[in-house]
């Protein structure tokens, strides 16, 4: 399956900052997509969207940290970087303390603000692709019996054939079928890399 | 009663007590002025009260008591007035002073109260509250300076995107003009807006035209020792004040000017950082100028104004320091304005700056 196209956010309800970023990124090839407010972009927001966020602190009605927040219980990952003014440090402090990517103090250079606008893509990627190989390793194990998952639990447990086969009350020659079984379903290549995905997935 | 009597209740008073005669020869006093004044009794009694009193009081002395008896006495009178103490020391005083009626000659009696820890709270009382007074005004300040400081940053924030937005555009080896364009247009309605953002600063700091009232530059100045005093200090800053004795009133916003003041000191305990502290001094100096204006000068030893910001330091946004808002000079000049006056800068000599604030009198105001 085809990665959907990311897009960055840019909500700004200052109509000249958000239209000026969007050129700007234009003038650099990124696709934007400005927003005047929080609301609208709640309303809009797809999880399964990738890209970043471009959020200014300060906003009437919902806030730039309010935005977070409301992200944050909704379980997004999508990087946000906020636009912070000249005195706005202690809220900015805040917002990184609430997972916030990144925040450039305004007026700030384009450089600085493409730069980090990369950097939150790149980072965005990421995670999506570690999220999506989450996914994968779930699907496998759904397709184990109930068997094979007693096997898979053991084996991560780092026990031995003879005292799984022992403990599972079955022939040593059967553990082994079982074992392989497992390995080839979760595309494993090697015990260690069964087990790395084991643990991954279950965030140890 | 008897003298043993009349003496025991003089020394059970807690005020200082003296009795003298018209001529001012001391009859008798009690404990509390042996303290008071660190004389003992035996060398007080038979000398003249005068030596009680500093001068211009003790010349005057022997003139009251006489217009006393002239105008056929008084029942209490009672002043504050300077004390002397045996070591030359003066204090604040509160005296009472009664006549003794029926002795021949004539016979007064003094009640003296040392005011001196008075005083000391009821000046600490005013620092402390002029000093709210003033952290609560530069907070508004301050807080004014901030909202405006992020407005224009909006404006100047779209104009630089703007502007490198269509420089990107023109790299490309096939401009798309239509984009730089729009990019170009949107620079010249940014800059408009910042603009009317300045005209809104402008009329909000003239427009308390209503807050002006007569006021002398001495009541001025003893606002602004307040807290500038106070500040020097912290900054380990000598700051002197020193007014002409003919300083014409004046018709203006007092909490604006003492901002201005204020302003300029500030600068100039910013300037003086770097240098040793046993060096740093400010002089606050007003004259009254041959046209009759009021000039206010703030004067530091520091390294003066750099050079290349000599001919702008009065725009705004031009500030050189880290922190700095660019508005303090360009917000002092425009008070100065709106109450027809200037700010002007001249180089110090041998180093330093001088910053000078001339307003006109309040007579020249209608």
């Amino acid at each position: 399956m085809k990665d959907r196209p990311a897009t960055i956010y840019v909500v700004d309800d200052d109509d000249g900052v958000r239209a000026s970023i969007r050129l700007l990124l234009k003038s650099v090839g990124l696709p934007a997509t400005p927003m005047a407010s929080a609301k609208e972009f709640l309303a809009a927001f797809d999880p399964a969207q990738p890209g970043c966020l471009v959020l200014d602190i300060r906003m009437p009605g919902m806030s730039g940290l309010e935005l977070q927040q409301q992200l944050n219980v909704r379980g997004a990952i999508l990087p946000v970087l906020f636009i912070t003014g000249h005195g706005d440090v202690p809220m900015a402090v805040e917002a990184m303390q609430h997972g916030a990517f990144d925040f450039l103090q305004k007026p700030f250079r384009d450089q600085d603000l493409i730069d980090r606008i990369q950097k939150a893509l790149a980072r965005d990627r990421e995670t999506r692709a570690v999220s999506k190989q989450h996914d994968q390793v779930r699907a496998r194990l759904a397709t184990l019996t109930q068997r094979e998952q007693q096997v898979l639990q053991l084996l991560t447990q780092g026990k031995q054939n003879k005292v799984m086969a022992a403990e599972l009350r079955l022939s040593q020659r059967t553990v082994e079928i079982h074992r392989a079984h497992v390995m080839e379903k979760m595309g494993a290549g090697s015990l260690a890399h069964l087990v790395r995905m084991v643990l991954d997935i279950s965030g140890r | 009663m008897s003298v043993q009597q009349i003496q025991a209740v003089m020394d059970a008073a807690v005020d200082a007590v003296v009795l003298f005669d018209l001529t001012g020869r001391v009859e008798a006093v009690n404990r509390a002025l042996e303290r008071m004044f660190g004389w003992p009794a035996q060398q007080l009694c038979g000398g003249n009260v005068r030596q009680l009193m500093p001068e211009p009081e003790r010349s005057a002395h022997d003139g009251c008591i006489a217009k006393l008896l002239r105008t056929g006495g008084l029942p209490i009178l009672a002043r504050e007035l300077p004390a002397l103490r045996r070591d030359g020391s003066t204090f604040p005083a509160y005296l009472s002073l009664g006549q003794v009626t029926g002795a021949d000659p004539s016979q007064f009696i003094g009640f003296i109260r040392d005011l001196t820890d008075r005083r000391r709270g009821e000046e600490n009382a005013r620092q402390l509250n002029g000093r709210l007074v003033q952290v609560a005004r530069l907070a508004t300040m301050g807080e004014m300076v901030a909202g405006i400081a992020h407005e224009i940053n909006q404006p100047l924030t779209a104009i630089a995107n703007y502007a490198r937005a269509s420089e990107r555009f023109l790299e490309s080896p096939t401009p798309d003009l239509a984009d730089v364009r729009e990019a170009v247009q949107a620079v010249a309605a940014e800059a408009l807006r910042a603009g009317e953002i300045v005209r809104r600063l402008r009329r909000m700091v003239r427009g308390s035209a209503e807050a002006r009232q007569t006021t002398t530059v001495q009541a001025l100045v003893e606002e602004l020792q307040s807290v500038a005093l106070a500040d020097a200090r912290v900054n380990h800053t000598r700051l002197g004040f020193h007014l002409a004795p003919d300083m014409p009133q004046l018709f203006v916003d007092r909490a604006q000017v003492v901002q201005l003041l204020l302003n300029l000191i500030h600068n100039a305990l910013e300037s003086l950082a770097q240098d040793p502290a046993s060096n740093r001094e400010i002089l606050v100096r007003g004259r009254r100028t041959e046209t009759g204006d009021c000039e206010l000068s703030v004067c530091d030893n520091g390294p003066g104004v750099a050079p290349e910001i000599l001919d702008r330091m009065f725009e705004p946004f031009r500030s050189t320091k880290p922190n700095g808002t660019g508005l303090g000079l360009p917000m002092s000049q425009t008070i100065a304005q709106a109450h027809n006056g200037s700010v002007r800068h001249q180089p110090g000599l041998p180093r330093g700056a001088y910053f000078v604030l001339t307003l006109p009198p309040a007579d020249n105001q209608s």
